[in-house]
């Protein structure tokens, strides 16, 4: 059953006036990070993780989230299929919602399941009119059952996904463009996905609707495979690189509203200091790029 | 919207070894077999071998190191 107008309160955009950057949140890294909240504006929360955890785990949550901005990210909905999401798994994020209060919610555009099989993974649907009309469809039950339109995020993938008629930036643009979600773009994925696809980044950025674009994602992968044949794994283990914060700069000159910036790390978890000075190069990469747009602006 | 097949074919051999070797050996017979339409079977048969390893690896080693979550 959904939860319906109950959740719709309690979910609103935060007021963003500024440009803010924050960490996903990681039990490993909670000490560090509620130690250091004069220097996170947000932190970004698996909701996964407490749609079945126990009570106390729940208050945790509620006293972060009365601390600090929190906005809660879905891993395994499934949106971007031909397949209807599960109305019980958006139960699910309707009740953290109303739980938590958190300023937004977000999911990927990916399908995770098929025929009973959980891929256990964000796999790439094929890139049709079908998964767009399926995407689309499932954003509107998603607001209507949650109360508010999930921002959704692109995602990286080993894979070029087959049965696919158009490419990512035309899919992506689509959807957004036709939906009332804010775009979280994970400009690591682009990275990735550019370099796995040979495509030019800079490009992709020209092509979707930058002005939509609420949230970034930054993090960082490896190489995987045999020589000829190497790909970028996404796997949110490694430090973000250079080139990501490249594409930083590149976004914050190309989308004037403000924006809100996550590093995500999952795993071989460095200082928290290491972080925080990533979220450093995260605030002087799009200072950078407002610089550069403002001095178009004054040059035009 | 109907399940998709191809949705489901997908996920078949990304996630079952002995289902995707089957495909790698005889892809149009595979696609035929699991009711693909005549665009998708051809889409299929001209798969991404490299990434199609790769993505599946990926997964057999998140599985096994019980790799928190679906994200990539």
């Amino acid at each position: 059953m959904a939860v319906g107008a109950e959740a719709v309160a309690v979910v609103v955009e935060g007021e963003m006036n500024v440009d803010r950057f924050g960490l996903g949140w990681r039990p490993r890294l909670a000490a560090g990070i509620l130690a250091n909240l004069d220097r996170i504006d947000i932190v970004e929360v698996i909701a996964d993780d407490y749609f079945r955890a126990p009570r106390h785990e729940r208050r945790a949550l509620q006293t972060l989230a009365a601390q600090t901005p929190v906005t809660l990210h879905g891993v395994s909905l499934g949106l971007a299929s031909a397949v209807p999401v599960q109305t019980r798994r958006l139960d699910d994020m309707a009740r953290l919602c109303a739980a938590v209060a958190p300023e937004s919610w977000s999911e990927h555009l990916a399908f995770v399941r098929g025929g009973g099989i959980e891929i256990g993974h964000l796999a790439a649907p094929p890139r049709t009119e079908a998964t767009i009309e399926g995407a689309l469809a499932n954003l509107a039950r998603a607001k209507e059952i949650v109360g508010v339109a999930p921002h959704v995020e692109n995602v990286a993938t080993l894979i070029d996904p087959p049965g696919s008629d158009r490419d990512e930036a035309a899919w992506l643009s689509a959807i957004i463009r036709n939906s009332e979600s804010k775009l979280l773009l994970d400009l690591h994925n682009l990275h990735a996905n550019a370099i796995n696809f040979n495509f030019n980044p800079c490009v992709f950025l020209a092509k979707i609707p930058v002005e939509r674009i609420a949230t970034i994602h930054l993090a960082g992968g490896k190489w995987i495979g045999r020589n000829g044949a190497q790909r970028l794994l996404d796997d949110h283990l490694h430090d973000v690189p250079d080139p990501v914060y490249e594409l930083l700069e590149e976004v914050a000159a190309r989308a004037p509203q403000t924006l809100t910036v996550i590093i995500e790390r999952d795993g071989k978890f460095p200082a928290i200091e290491s972080l925080l000075a990533q979220l450093d190069r995260a605030r002087q990469a799009v200072s950078r790029g407002r610089a550069r747009a403002l001095k178009q602006q004054v040059a035009a | 919207m109907s399940e998709s097949r191809l949705e489901v074919f997908l996920a078949r051999i990304y996630v079952d070894q002995t289902a995707r070797e089957k495909f790698l050996a005889d892809p149009r017979g595979e696609a035929t077999r699991a009711g693909l339409a005549a665009h998708e079977i051809d889409d299929v048969v001209n798969i991404d071998r490299d990434g199609l390893e790769l993505f599946a690896h990926s997964l057999e080693h998140k599985r096994a190191n019980k790799h928190g979550h679906p994200k990539n």
